[in-house]
């Protein structure tokens, strides 16, 4: 009895390491993926691909059962024998239970869009044989500056929620100046004519966020009066609305720009508070924004918030993101073509991969921080999992 | 569904090896509810920083020795066709109310009144809760229940528990129901 449950154990193990079942196991998850990622909540297209999947492991274990003849209390019989609780093959069964458990199913999904993205980007590497020295010391630039950005939006987001906005940004402000007070008066009244640009203050979340090109005018004007402290913060402003680099004072601070920017956070904060007491048609079209807001950041494959990014940022992600997926697209062409001659090719995906691409310093650059994106994805999926 | 299906669903269930009972709950009511709040109270995280729900949360809580798996779907409008996706093999469904939302009981009676008669549902236990109690306007347990009919219901056990999700206030009671109710007759 034992010995017959062991055998049919046996089997299924074996089967669940074979071509049959692996590749389109494996195509399936690679073709699918790419909506999944780490976040708390799932969206509702995960069920329908959970489904997808059930069907598919059903179909081939029972394709399987049927020609090797065995049948379900064999199963039932084999599946509760020590040998298949065992840890080596517990491990071997998970695709199996990813059918029943769907926590385990995302698990599985989240981690092969992780695999898939790092593969690309090792392609893309190899390909264009990019210097690694040159890599850590972009990665480490990049990380520290978002480091400090990440903490200063932390605070910024923390504070507008109590409502203290207007007083923490003059504080912010003031802080930044070196505790000039000259220069602090003539940034409040940049804030100040922000706010009456707001028709009422602290009313809504997504007219603020409307108001932002209002708000590059006020410092503009502001800028006239006083054109040492109204540079800078037109050039916060101007980091906001997506001009980075127009404003020629934004060179006398090197280095605080990024801090600076997230001085616009405050105008953008409430986007994400919702307050309750907002009326509904309004609490709708700010629930519009955001679901926009994070289908892109999704896109973008970043884990953090998206509107805790600036527009800049924002929209630099969105092309490192769109341009990782073309190479996952080849890479995912490459996997399948290799699957199919999976008995004569032996070549490895580099030497399939087309070498035709001459890269200029800019696509260096840019594969640089498209490297750091994705390790950044990487550290934090770990992390978390 | 098949009888293979069936059996191989079985066979599933055994491979996950658990020897603690599983119930699965489903959590709905319309948005703004306090569905998910709720759902991070029970797990005992914050519930400062919910945003609504776009798709779905699962959280997995212990109690009596029972493993709970808490499905909480999005209650906007556009998402409630999605519902009768997840009520398979349910074992209890918990149907959360905003109590101080008057100008929707009844959008909310016609949701809880077309969930009942769906057949995945059919006999399992449903607990209401009457949530946001904190605020003043809230209509207490008894009004509610009475305006859902919830006395007509024969086929089923039920109970409505007022409470609020914000303050954690009635929700444990909510909880000792269903251990009391549905965890130990399945046992």
């Amino acid at each position: 009895m034992a010995e017959d449950s062991d055998w049919v154990v046996e089997s299924i193990a074996e089967y669940l390491g074979s071509p049959a079942w692996v590749v389109p196991l494996t195509d399936f998850m690679e073709n699918k993926c790419t909506v999944f990622d780490d976040e708390d909540e799932n969206k509702l297209t995960y069920t329908e691909i959970h489904q997808q999947y059930k069907e598919l492991v059903e179909k081939l274990l029972e394709n399987y059962m049927q020609e090797v003849g065995i049948n379900e209390e064999q199963l039932l019989e084999a599946c509760t024998s020590p040998l298949a609780k065992s840890k080596a093959l517990q491990n071997v069964f998970q695709p199996v239970l990813a059918t029943e458990d769907f926590e385990v199913f995302k698990s599985l999904m989240v981690q092969k869009n992780v695999e898939l993205q790092l593969q690309a980007l090792r392609v893309i590497q190899e390909r264009n044989g990019t210097l690694p020295e040159c890599l850590t010391d972009g990665a480490d630039m990049i990380s520290e500056l978002e480091q400090q950005e990440l903490r200063i939006l932390k605070e910024v987001l923390k504070r507008s929620k109590e409502e203290y906005e207007q007083d923490m940004a003059r504080r912010q402000l003031s802080e930044d100046e070196g505790g000039s007070t000259s220069n602090s008066s003539t940034e409040r009244m940049a804030f100040d004519s922000t706010e009456r640009q707001d028709t009422v203050p602290g009313q809504a979340s997504e007219k603020r966020a409307e108001s932002t090109p209002s708000v590059c005018n006020a410092s503009r004007m502001a800028e006239e009066k006083n054109i040492k402290s109204a540079g800078k913060a037109g050039d916060n402003m101007k980091h906001g609305t997506n001009k980075v680099g127009t404003q020629p004072t934004a060179k006398l601070l090197p280095g605080r720009s990024g801090a600076d920017a997230k001085l616009l956070a405050p105008v953008r904060a409430p986007v994400r508070g919702s307050e309750p007491a907002a009326d509904p048609r309004e609490k709708s079209s700010t629930e519009a924004a955001e679901a926009w807001l994070e289908e892109a950041r999704r896109e973008a494959g970043i884990s953090r918030p998206f509107t805790e990014l600036s527009a800049a940022q924002q929209e630099q992600l969105q092309q490192r993101a769109h341009y990782l997926r073309q190479q996952r697209d080849r890479l995912l062409a490459m996997k399948r073509e290799q699957r199919d001659k999976l008995s004569t090719s032996e070549e490895s995906p580099v030497a399939l991969a087309p070498r035709t691409v001459e890269i200029s310093e800019e696509e260096k650059r840019q594969l640089q921080k498209r490297k750091h994106l994705a390790e950044k994805l990487k550290e934090e999926v770990i992390k978390k999992s | 569904m098949g009888e293979v299906q069936k059996g191989l669903f079985s066979v599933i269930q055994k491979l996950k090896g658990s020897t603690e009972q599983e119930l699965r709950i489903v959590l709905l009511g319309l948005d703004n509810a306090g569905k998910t709040t709720l759902l991070k109270k029970l797990a005992s995280e914050d519930v400062n920083t919910i945003t609504p729900t776009q798709g779905f949360n699962i959280k997995s809580v212990a109690s009596n020795g029972m493993k709970l798996n808490v499905w909480d779907i999005g209650g906007q409008r556009k998402i409630r066709p999605f519902w009768k996706k997840y009520l398979e093999n349910t074992d209890l469904l918990i149907y959360v109310i905003d109590s101080a939302d008057k100008k929707r009981f009844e959008e909310t009676g016609q949701e809880l009144s077309e969930l009942i008669e769906e057949e995945n549902l059919k006999g399992v236990p449903v607990l209401i809760f009457a949530n946001k109690q904190d605020l003043v306007s809230a209509a207490p347990a008894s009004e509610i229940a009475e305006g859902l009919n919830l006395h007509t219901y024969r086929d089923r056990e039920w109970q409505i528990q007022a409470c609020s999700a914000l303050s954690g206030e009635g929700v444990q009671d909510g909880m000792n129901w269903i251990c009391n109710n549905i965890v130990n007759k399945k046992k």
